[in-house]
């Protein structure tokens, strides 16, 4: 259980610094115009929560969580990208401007809102937390959560509303590195398999719309409609 | 007290002397990794004092605006020299004088005049560099305003030396979250306000595609040194409120002695150096953005700093 | 240990599927494998009416009453899917495409385990994971036809489906994280509802509504119910059965589940009263409107699951056992509905209400299907669905609760009158051509094989059915 032995202040401020560049990520993905830089930017949070995952089992001496955070980085920052970047063709990747709902500083008001809005929801539920980490890992990973579906529902590109997805369980697990590190390795390793079958399904699934319909802007498919 | 008013006075000396050295480091260093020999790091010092002995040659139609504006641009960084930090960690003779907001004013009040002196001018490139400049400084002001909150109210204080103490002095507080989304807000704010790439290329002559440069096009003579030499030690200033109040006091001096306060004069250029090359580094990595992506540069400026005053609060 | 085989039997014909043999391969040891399952799955609701919970591993894997039901109701419609999906797709896939056959039946079969897998785990962070996979493994049976529309119907199940299962992750992790500050022990539905009363009330209402949020945009709650019309539409009819009958019924059954942890019962059902009378009415009113004789039954899907979650947040042991009645008829006779709009299909090769008519002429099979369908579906006597309907409204008077049974009441009405307009249009009146086609026989079976249950269960429910209902509903609440 975390926070019965007292955490020394170098891994708070780490775990902190993790945090906070994951919540910057957040944003990032939200803010950015090119397939690839999303792409990448979904790296650089996957590797942040590995980094979280590690210090906080540094700080507790919690070994699966070392095994949780090893499985991360080589899982969502390895090779989902490698998926992703297999399964769909490589003209998707070069389009240089994802066509959105939004423009790009009313998507940020908006984001900051969401971002508000869940540190609103998490801090009746921070005062049963003991210990430094559930206090800033669960409102920033509901954070993520919100903004990756915010993401998916503004961008009309495949590759993104992906990377969306992915995002929100980055979001989820991130809080869940803090408050639920006692969870059985069986339901981790379930959880990390899950995340690579999705980016396989999405990204099979997004090659055959863009060999059917020669584009994969999702947002235009809008045939189904009751008129 | 003597000593205070001696101390203050040196440490505007200091930035004025100073000044045009760490604008010509930064063209020096710039020109260095584009793989060119560049300019001289004293050419800026050349360039004033050229400036200083040629005739000034003034638009018949002008005002005292324009007349006025070269002195205004001058006064302002040294006004809010005497406020930071600059060689010291306690505060001086007139550190009570005026807080970080009552400095903000100040360097806007200079920006105010030379708009006007732009749009006074004549030149038709004038008002139009003088509008982009304003959208840029609007979309900024509340990036400054959330920056200097958050640290101001973990300080307690708006006065930068009491802020300064409580946000770097403790050393473990570098790598909180706050402290660090501070940094790249304010670092995207200073690229910014000085007209730096990504948002203006300083060393453009294209004037149509000036921001910031077509303020001074019309100045000759000394009007034109002191635009210059003032808008060197407004960077100077920039840099130093930055690196002493929000990075790290390393440089600064706690002693009393004048020996002590001299000893500190190199110690805090090597700093400014030493951000003057990150800044170069960062320079010579972007392409200028479109105008109307500035828009989004400063959002995301803005978005930074407000995510360091959210991670503020979670922690505390 | 019947448990263990109800997993190893899809995977094995799964496998077996892939095998490149005769066509009749993959299907015949799907059929089997699916009656094999049925068989087991009726000993464990026998034993667990019995009063005997089926365990194969504490904690981890078992079988309570709510459980043996939803593995009965996958069992069924498993296999009358499966035996309808032999004639249909002899028809629909021509016959070069061997490769595109197997798939399917692999993904079938794969499908069909990760939904078997939702009752019989306990651990609630691996029902989670098995919810997450019953969407990924049929999102290529979804999109299967491969027409533009499909791949869109596809596109929209997946992306609002995962948004919804990650909402849902969190949900859970905050249960854990609650649990453990009450007091450890492993993560399964029964320690959970055990642990709760010391849990923090806001942590259980938070957590409640991430689930529901999350997981209602899988089982089709309103406002969240876009891609249900499209992929219960555009997916061939024998997997629109199965994600129609069974599986929002089984998302609901794990939304279900956490109503006895919430304590406070007085919040949680009036949320769900309050979103499942959204959902009834919403959907009610859509289906006035619709074009396509198989989204008039997805919307009916929609309607159905907002009317078992109106019952089950009525609260009460009557109620309760009323909701476990309408998830089983629902799941029988929903099956049945997309069977026989599938005859129709075949028969008549378009989806349009419009150019449908006089189909009780032209392929009098197909006609009377759809016609018992479209009764069934909307709560006419002697259906079972009929019953179902009505003790919940007794249950919801009885425990006085006039204003939404009544609201309840309206809106079943409107969905009777929608959907049996559109198909009286459809069955009756002169047809546009007179070309007849037969359907194949394993479809036919199959209709007659998903009929007889629905009927039979509104004129008699056996004793053991009727524990097995009591027990499911006693799971539903403290």
């Amino acid at each position: 259980m975390s926070g019965s032995a007292a955490v020394l202040p170098v891994f708070e401020h780490l775990n902190g610094l993790a945090a906070g560049l994951f919540l910057l990520t957040a944003f990032a993905l939200v803010a950015v115009r090119q397939v690839q830089a999303c792409l990448r930017i979904f790296i650089v949070q996957s590797v942040l929560l590995a980094a979280s995952a590690c210090i906080q089992a540094y700080s507790q001496e919690a070994v699966h969580l070392f095994i949780l955070g090893w499985i991360t980085l080589v899982t969502k920052a390895v090779l989902i990208p490698w998926l992703l970047r297999r399964t769909v063709r490589r003209e998707v990747y070069v389009r240089r401007e994802i066509a959105q709902v939004l423009n790009i500083p009313s998507s940020l008001l908006i984001a900051v809102a969401l971002a508000l809005f869940a540190y609103f929801i998490a801090s009746p539920l921070l005062a049963v937390a003991d210990g430094p980490f559930p206090r800033v890992n669960l409102p920033i990973g509901i954070t993520g959560l919100l903004l990756g579906a915010y993401a998916v529902t503004v961008r009309r590109e495949a590759i993104p509303q992906v990377l969306g997805i992915l995002a929100m369980e980055n979001g989820a697990f991130l809080a869940g590195v803090a408050i639920a590190p006692g969870l059985p390795l069986i339901a981790e390793l379930a959880a990390a398999f899950d995340v690579l079958i999705i980016a396989l399904v999405m990204g099979l699934l997004t090659r055959r719309i863009h060999e059917r319909l020669g584009t994969t802007v999702v947002g235009e498919m809008a045939s189904l409609k009751e008129d | 007290m003597a000593r205070n008013i001696l101390f203050n006075v040196i440490q505007v000396l200091v930035v004025m002397a100073l000044a045009p050295l760490a604008t010509g480091i930064l063209a020096r260093f710039k020109e260095r990794i584009q793989s060119r020999r560049g300019p001289s790091v004293f050419q800026p010092y050349r360039d004033i004092w050229k400036l200083f002995h040629k005739d000034e040659v003034v638009p018949e139609q002008s005002s005292w605006i324009f007349r006025a504006t070269p002195y205004v641009v001058f006064v302002a960084p040294i006004f809010v020299a005497l406020l930071i930090p600059v060689l010291t960690r306690y505060p001086l003779f007139f550190a009570f004088m005026g807080d970080m907001l009552g400095g903000g004013f100040v360097l806007a009040l200079a920006g105010f005049f030379s708009t006007l002196a732009a749009v006074d001018s004549g030149n038709p490139y004038g008002p139009m560099g003088a509008s982009r400049t304003r959208m840029v400084g609007f979309l900024a002001e509340p990036v400054f305003m959330i920056v200097f909150f958050t640290v101001s109210f973990i300080a307690g204080s708006t006065i930068p030396y009491i802020v300064h103490k409580h946000w770097v002095t403790p050393l473990s507080n570098f790598i909180a979250p706050s402290h660090v989304l501070l940094m790249i807000a304010f670092v995207m704010l200073i690229l910014a306000e000085t007209g730096r790439l990504p948002v203006d290329n300083p060393s453009g002559h294209f004037e149509l595609a000036m921001i910031d440069e077509s303020k001074s096009l019309e100045y000759s003579g000394r009007g034109a040194a002191l635009m210059k030499w003032g808008s060197c030690m407004r960077f100077f200033v920039l840099c130093c409120i930055f690196l002493n109040v929000l990075v790290t006091p390393w440089g600064l001096t706690a002693g009393e002695t004048t020996e002590a306060v001299l000893l500190a004069v190199p110690l805090v250029l090597a700093k400014v150096i030493g951000f003057v090359v990150v800044i170069a580094v960062i320079e010579s990595s972007v392409a200028k953005l479109r105008l109307f992506r500035i828009t989004e540069f400063l959002g995301a400026a803005l978005v930074t700093s407000l995510a360091a005053m959210i991670t503020r609060f979670l922690e505390s | 240990m019947e448990l263990f085989a109800i997993l190893a039997l899809p995977a094995l014909a799964a496998g077996l599927a892939l095998v490149p043999a005769r066509r009749a391969l993959a299907a015949a040891s799907t059929v089997l494998a699916s009656v094999a399952v049925l068989v087991l799955a009726i000993r464990v609701a026998l034993a667990t009416a019995g009063g005997r919970p089926v365990v194969a591993v504490a904690s981890w894997i078992a079988c309570d009453g709510l459980g043996a039901l939803v593995l009965l109701l996958i069992a069924f419609v498993a296999v009358t899917s499966s035996i309808f999906s032999w004639g249909y797709l002899s028809r629909i896939v021509d016959a070069g495409k061997g490769p595109k056959l197997r798939r399917y039946y692999s993904h079938f079969n794969l499908f069909l385990l990760s939904m078997l897998a939702v009752p019989i785990l306990a651990q609630v962070a691996l029902v989670w994971i098995a919810v997450e996979l019953t969407t990924l493994l049929s999102v290529f049976l979804v999109g299967f036809e491969g027409t533009a529309a499909a791949l869109e119907a596809a596109w929209k199940y997946v992306v609002l489906t995962c948004m919804g299962a990650a909402i849902a992750l969190i949900g859970i992790l905050l249960l854990f994280w609650g649990m453990t500050t009450a007091g450890g022990g492993p993560f399964s539905w029964s320690n959970l509802v055990a642990a709760a009363p010391r849990m923090s009330p806001a942590l259980l209402k938070t957590a409640f509504l991430f689930v529901l949020v999350g997981f209602g945009a899988k089982v089709g709650l309103v406002p969240l119910h876009g891609w249900l019309p499209d992929a219960h539409s555009q997916a061939p009819s024998p997997v629109c059965a199965l994600l129609s009958g069974v599986e929002t019924t089984t998302v609901l059954y794990v939304i279900l589940r956490l109503l006895p942890v919430l304590q406070a019962g007085e919040s949680a059902s009036t949320w769900l009263v309050a979103f499942g009378l959204v959902s009834v009415g919403a959907a009610a009113f859509l289906l006035l409107q619709v074009r396509d004789y198989k989204r008039l039954f997805a919307f009916s899907t929609i309607e159905h699951m907002g009317i078992i979650m109106v019952a089950a947040g009525l609260g009460g042991p009557a109620a309760q056992a009323s909701a476990a009645w309408q998830m089983l008829s629902h799941a029988l006779a929903k099956s049945f509905c997309f069977f026989a709009a599938g005859a129709v299909l075949l028969a008549v090769g378009t989806r349009d209400i419009a150019s449908v008519r006089g189909l009780m002429r032209n392929s009098p099979v197909a006609g009377i299907a759809l016609l018992v369908a479209g009764l069934a579906i909307s709560g006419a006597p002697p259906f079972a669905v009929f019953l179902s309907e009505l003790s919940i409204f007794r249950a919801g008077i009885a425990g006085d609760h006039l204003a939404a049974v009544g609201l309840l009441a309206l809106f079943v009405v409107i969905a009777f009158c929608g959907v049996m307009q559109q198909v009286n249009r459809m069955v009756f009146g002169m047809p546009p051509s007179t070309t007849a086609v037969p359907l194949p026989r394993s479809c036919v079976a199959s209709l007659a094989m998903a009929a007889v249950p629905m009927l039979a269960l509104g004129l008699y429910v056996p004793p053991a059915l009727e524990r097995l209902l009591g027990l499911a509903g006693t799971a539903l609440g403290r």
